[in-house]
């Protein structure tokens, strides 16, 4: 399982990025994405941002699930307050690929990205970022639609996707 | 020391009784809202900043001390600068911030002390701009220097006040040296009552 | 969004020069809830506030451009709130306003109670067919006016007009962007009862109203 992160501005413009994979079911952390996919994944990420814009008025929930699908690629999105969107962009593993799929079963959080552990997975995911995030534009210094450089921000990210993904 | 227990009971009570609140967080946003404004304003001169930030803190001191001996029922002014040090930071820290400072790091002529705050509201949520210099230059809350100056001067003292290190440049403390310059003894201000 | 290729990433920057103290703590280790309810003296906030007054004071012409100046700082002030005060509330509540009229509940209860202790005393919606965009918050006794001390050449001056940027930089973080005045209306309208009593003026764009149209919503 493979993830790509994404903190989208109010004007699409990205804020902060992370890849990572799975830490559960034995995973090593590391994302599985092909050379290919490290590129497309920006776009497809990208180009949800419409069907964000649709979902964003028919339901005030800050998480919406999943999005968007594009092939074996999950978008999900929750969208703050000050409607900056974190996306996560979820690929299922490939049958050859990993040692993550060999030990999965259907149940294990990301095998299948629309279950509702997976969604509750994504969802505290989300929380957690949300927090940090929260910390990050509190700063009388932080303006908005600046991109969140801060290290420490990317090991709480990090962190939270060890912890529940 | 019996005594300075209930005096520091006093303060507490000072405090919670004596004193209309209001939302910290108004504050310290409030307060972070000018920091901000001020390094735009001077083009992140910070070191203009933090000649603004003390001349403000100046204006305030002046005008604070007498809000400051109507609310802690000082009467009697302090002996020494000894006493002075303990009166900023139990009393007047505490009427106005809720916090109390440690004072320590005292010369042997007991004409300099420091204050180490192991909290300071104005720093919740801030992280100074990473552009390089606002670590070594700004001292975000420079405000409090300029306020003890002020309020120091109207009852007949001149110190000088100024930050020596600060968690937010990376400081393990915060601490404030504050140096008594000389005892304003002349013309006294004319009393109120 | 076009304008995000290959190689311009965000995290191509990810290394800063930031200093940390040696035990490590930053602003993500302190608990956001942890000043939630705590409080500073009233006297704090208004010496400081009517020193940001008499500093703007002189970088400006009039008090319009003063008033404006206010709003501008008050601006990111709004757009912090809408996401700590969210961030604060449990699940069940915890949405995006949708409506204005939603917004408008948020602003007047959440962050009035938030920061003045109280909620707003009323809500209006403008009752002149010509302005459906214009709705009023009222405070009969603002915080900012109540023991802020104006200079008497300023004595037009409303300090509420920094209130009313926090409230435009909810509306704006939301999505609701609407342009948010304070005025006066003390001894106008009830005797001397609230002397610095004040209308919070929100004008919302008209976009924002066609969406509340098509989402059938309003």
């Amino acid at each position: 399982m493979s993830y790509y992160f994404a903190v989208i501005g109010t004007q699409d413009n990205p804020l902060f990025e992370y890849e990572f994979g799975t830490s559960k079911q034995g995973g090593d952390g590391q994302s599985r994405f092909t050379e290919q996919a490290h590129h497309l994944n920006q776009f497809v990420l990208h180009s949800s941002l419409d069907i964000v814009e649709e979902v964003q008025w028919m339901n005030g929930q800050l998480y919406m699930k999943v999005i968007d699908k594009f092939f074996t690629n999950y978008i999900s999105c929750f969208m703050t307050g000050g409607s900056v969107k974190f996306l996560l962009l979820h690929q299922p593993s490939a049958t050859a690929s990993g040692t993550a799929s060999a030990t999965r079963n259907s149940t294990s959080v990301g095998a299948n990205p629309t279950s509702p552990q997976t969604e509750e997975a994504i969802k505290n995911f989300f929380s957690e970022v949300y927090e940090n995030y929260v910390k990050a534009i509190m700063s009388p210094f932080y303006k908005v639609n600046m991109e969140i450089r801060s290290p420490v921000f990317r090991q709480r990210v990090a962190a939270a996707g060890r912890k529940y993904l | 020391m019996a005594s300075s227990k209930a005096s520091r009971l006093g303060e507490e009570y000072v405090w919670r009784t004596r004193m209309d609140k209001v939302n910290a967080e108004l504050v310290v946003l409030t307060y972070g809202a000018m920091v901000a404004q001020l390094c735009k304003d001077f083009d992140s001169d910070y070191v203009k900043v933090n000649q603004q930030l003390d001349k403000m803190g100046y204006n305030i001191g002046l005008r604070l001390i007498e809000d400051y001996l109507a609310k802690s029922n000082t009467f009697k002014r302090c002996s020494n600068f000894r006493e002075t040090a303990e009166m900023i930071a139990k009393v007047g820290f505490k009427i106005f911030l809720n916090i109390t400072p440690t004072i320590t790091n005292w010369t042997s002529d007991g004409k300099q002390f420091s204050l180490v705050f192991d909290e300071n509201p104005f720093a919740d949520f801030v992280e100074l701009p990473d552009d390089g210099r606002a670590q070594d230059e700004l001292w975000y809350s420079n405000i409090l220097c300029g306020v003890l100056r002020g309020a120091l001067e109207m009852v007949q003292m001149q110190v000088e006040a100024k930050f020596v290190s600060d968690v937010l440049r990376g400081n393990d403390t915060t601490e404030m040296r504050i140096s008594l310059i000389r005892y304003i003894d002349d013309e006294l201000p004319p009393e109120d009552d | 969004m076009a304008h995000l290729g290959p190689g311009k990433t965000a995290s191509s920057k990810e290394q800063t020069g930031l200093r940390y103290p040696s035990n490590g703590k930053t602003i993500y280790h302190r608990p956001l809830n942890r000043t939630k309810t705590a409080e500073l003296s009233q006297s704090s906030f208004a010496y400081l506030f009517s020193e940001m007054v008499t500093y703007a004071q002189r970088r400006v012409t009039g008090i319009q451009e003063l008033e404006k100046r206010l709003n501008v700082q008050g601006h990111p002030i709004g757009l912090k709130l809408l996401d700590l005060l969210l961030m604060r509330e449990p699940p069940r509540t915890q949405t995006r306003p949708l409506t204005i009229i939603a917004l408008l509940h948020f602003i007047k209860i959440n962050l009035w109670t938030h920061l003045f202790g109280r909620q707003a005393d009323r809500l209006e919606k403008s009752s002149n067919p010509d302005t459906p965009d214009e709705y009023m918050i009222v405070d009969n006794e603002p915080v900012v006016n109540a023991y802020i001390s104006v200079p008497r050449e300023m004595s037009q001056l409303n300090c509420a007009a920094f209130v009313a940027g926090i409230i435009e930089g909810v509306c704006d973080g939301a999505m609701f962007p609407a342009r948010v005045t304070a005025h006066s209306v003390g001894g106008k309208e009830e005797g001397e009862m609230w002397p610095g009593k004040t209308v919070f003026l929100v004008k919302f764009q008209p976009e924002i109203l066609e969406r509340e149209a098509l989402l059938g919503k309003s």
